[in-house]
């Protein structure tokens, strides 16, 4: 089939972007494992949709080829594009603008009055172009489920008319703005922008993850399913065993991290009967599947399971690890006292003496806890635990860091 | 349907092209301009040809077109869904969007739906109604281009005040705070929302007296162990930041991160929060601190 920049399926675009965009430094070779065509035909496609965010570097390895962005500077999460590159037929877009034109003075028309319609508008041009009534009655039926169009009866026959448009999207102008970066499924803001002649750009962002973005499909899939009270299907795939698997699951909530953009769905496990968490950017497809009654109780169950919830693992055996970390706080130093309350999830901070504090907590897996206690180095004067492969990971940690740095002058 | 040709570049090309038809006022190069302007680097081989050749008869010989209104379509349900979820964050409050014509549809999520497990718990309080107050003003200025008076406190508690021009209003997730991004005297100043105390709203700026600083940036090399997954961890831990990466052998990156001055404390903790999988080469400055904090924890640690 002949290069398109505009894809069917955004499946296959997620792993290319995602890689391009998190590593950078891998060459073609490392990609065309499967296809150099798929591969050549993939960059290409990104390159036209990313334009400047493009960038390329020679190694000795070859050429790499990567997405780099300061997401600092960016006002625009720029991988929205991908999701606006969907293919469609000719048909398609002449149907949508000579449709919404013979509709647009709000009366409401048959099917045969809109394709007299489209036929009069099409019969300028000398190349035929031919449209047949049953598809422009498919089209009116998807305007009208996706809400653009409202079908009425009137006696035995269908009629269709624009769906009202009361929203003024002015009053929405910077809230879509900020919402499309910060909200979750932020691309439907990035649609929204497009609307308006200028998006504002007064707002940019610190900490700012865009990648997401490209799981947009999974986590509205299984929105959908909860709204519905589902159970759903999914499929997750493994790189590290490269393999797929399939679980039949409830989902309960989407725990996001703030300081990875990391997103995962917490579900309950029918088959291994406990909550367990799937990060989105492994979720290939979410498929619903039957209503749960006993949604409340699996809903429950998310309550109680969060009490104890450091990030999002939970340990080998959903056993209980208890964790002290005591930290030394210097004169003047009461900056370090209030990271500490800021930035515990759970627990309780109490004072030892005028300049030591114990924060204790009870948590699923005190392993969770090593990247933020290291964050206090410098100032840990214990950390205790009853997993004790924690409590030994972070002191053989610190002594390899020391000896890292210099041996014995640090 | 969130992946959708309606939603996309081509669509939105073509109905722009078509308003300028409709208007009379499409020519050649209008068009050429149009597609740049609204669709991708590769729309400009599709879609004026598509246009001309037949393929999609929207347009006449003479650039009109055979429709008899400008382009326009209707919220989708998704698009109002989203619209009524956006009602229940708090932070709607800052903006008071109108809900009118949102009254049929269901929110697309709820805030419960959602934990930001590892978000700072000292976030910016949006409904305060002073908080709320300058968030608009401000707003308001950067959106009529106006100078700002801004009264605030610093950490320390001392006053300032400063005639300003805002250049951005900058919201960090993870500290679930808004910040002023402005200068005074040529040097770059940022403000907490939270730390101010007034904004008045003034006069227009004027074209030549609007340079956004620069903030100083900074670059830091370090190299990268592969083992515990610790590369795509800190390829998504650090991917807010530009960086660069480089393989130097087996299971062994070379990374470059470039970041703001200002940021370099938070940076550093951030490295040293991944252990010893990480090891900071350059710049000495930022190497001479972890080395000194490292000193007084082995310190506290043999105390013990």
């Amino acid at each position: 089939m002949a290069y398109s920049e505009l894809i069917k399926s955004f499946e296959k675009i997620r792993d290319y972007m995602r890689e391009f965009y998190i590593y950078g430094f891998k060459s073609r070779e490392d990609y065309t494992k499967k296809s150099a065509r798929s591969y050549d035909d993939e960059r290409r496609r990104i390159e036209s949709w990313l334009g400047g965010y493009m960038a390329f570097r020679r190694s000795s390895e070859g050429k790499n080829v990567f997405i780099s962005v300061d997401n600092r500077s960016v006002t625009f999460n720029p991988l929205h594009s991908a999701w606006k590159a969907k293919s469609f037929t000719d048909k398609d877009i002449v149907l949508h603008f000579c449709i919404l034109d013979i509709l647009s003075d709000g009366t409401a028309r048959g099917v045969t009055q809109i394709s007299d319609g489209v036929a009069a508008y099409l019969s300028h041009t000398e190349t035929p172009f031919e449209i047949d009534e049953s598809t422009v009655r498919k089209k009116l039926k998807e305007y009208s489920e996706l809400g653009i169009l409202r079908g009425e009866k009137a006696g035995r026959s269908l009629l269709y008319r624009l769906a009202d448009s009361r929203v003024d999207l002015s009053s929405w102008e910077d809230a879509a703005a900020y919402y499309s970066e910060e909200a979750p499924l932020g691309v439907i803001g990035s649609y929204l922008l497009d609307r308006q002649e200028e998006a504002p750009e007064h707002f940019r962002y610190k900490h700012h993850y865009l990648l997401h973005t490209l799981d947009t499909q999974v986590l509205y899939d299984a929105l959908c399913a909860m709204k519905e009270k589902r159970c759903v299907d999914i499929v997750t795939f493994s790189i590290r065993k490269d393999a797929e698997r399939e679980h039949r699951v409830y989902p309960l909530r989407f725990y996001i991290s703030t300081q990875t953009g990391r997103e995962y769905l917490l579900a309950y496990h029918y088959k291994f009967r406990k909550p367990m968490f799937f990060r989105l950017d492994t979720v290939r497809s979410i498929q619903a599947g039957p209503v749960e009654t006993r949604h409340e109780k699996y809903e429950g169950f998310a309550v109680k399971f969060d009490e104890n919830l450091w990030g999002v693992s939970t340990g080998g055996d959903y056993s209980l690890d208890h964790v002290e970390l005591t930290i030394r706080v210097g004169d003047s130093e009461s900056y370090i006292l209030d990271r500490l309350e800021r930035e515990k999830r759970h627990g309780r901070i109490e004072p030892i003496d005028d300049h030591t504090y114990k924060f204790t907590a009870d948590v699923y897996d005190a392993g969770e806890l090593l990247m933020w206690a290291r964050s206090f180095i410098g100032r840990v004067v214990r950390f205790e635990s009853d997993n004790s492969f924690a409590v030994t990971r972070f002191y053989d940690d610190l002594g390899r860091m020391a000896e890292m740095y210099g041996g014995e002058e640090a | 349907m969130i992946f959708s040709e309606i939603y996309g570049s081509y669509f939105k090309a073509v109905s722009a092209i078509l308003s300028k038809a409709a208007d009379g006022a499409l020519t050649e190069k209008e068009l050429t301009r149009t597609v740049l302007e609204n669709a991708f680097g590769e729309s400009l081989i599709t879609i004026p040809a598509r246009l001309t050749d037949g393929s999609w008869p929207l347009l006449t010989p003479d650039f009109g077109t055979p429709l008899k209104h400008k382009p326009r379509m209707p919220l989708t349900t998704l698009e109002k869904q989203w619209l009524k979820a956006l009602l229940l964050d708090p932070r709607i409050r800052l903006f008071a969007p109108s809900g009118e014509g949102l009254e049929d549809v269901e929110p697309l999520f709820t805030p419960d739906q959602f934990v930001y497990f590892d978000r700072y718990t000292d976030g910016d309080d949006y409904s305060d109604p002073l908080y709320i107050e300058h968030f608009r003003s401000i707003l308001r200025a950067l959106r009529e281009k106006r100078k700002l008076l801004v009264c605030f406190h610093g950490h320390r508690g001392n006053r300032r005040s400063c005639v300003c021009i805002p250049y951005k209003l900058e919201y960090s997730s993870k500290d679930d705070k808004f910040r002023l991004i402005t200068a005074f005297r040529n040097k770059p100043v940022t403000v907490n929302l939270s730390r101010i105390d007034s904004v008045q709203i003034l006069d227009p700026w004027e074209e030549n007296e609007y340079s956004p600083p620069r903030e100083r940036e900074e670059a830091l090399v370090m190299e990268l162990i592969d083992s515990r997954n610790a590369l795509e961890r800190a390829m998504l831990h650090f991917s807010d930041l530009e960086k660069e990466t480089e393989r130097i052998g087996e299971g062994r990156y070379r990374i470059t991160l470039h970041y703001l001055r200002g940021d370099e404390t938070e940076i550093l903790i951030r490295i040293l929060s991944f252990g010893p999988v990480l090891k900071v080469l350059e710049p000495e400055s930022m190497v001479s601190q972890i080395r000194e904090r490292l000193a007084r924890q082995m310190a506290l640690t043999a105390e013990e």
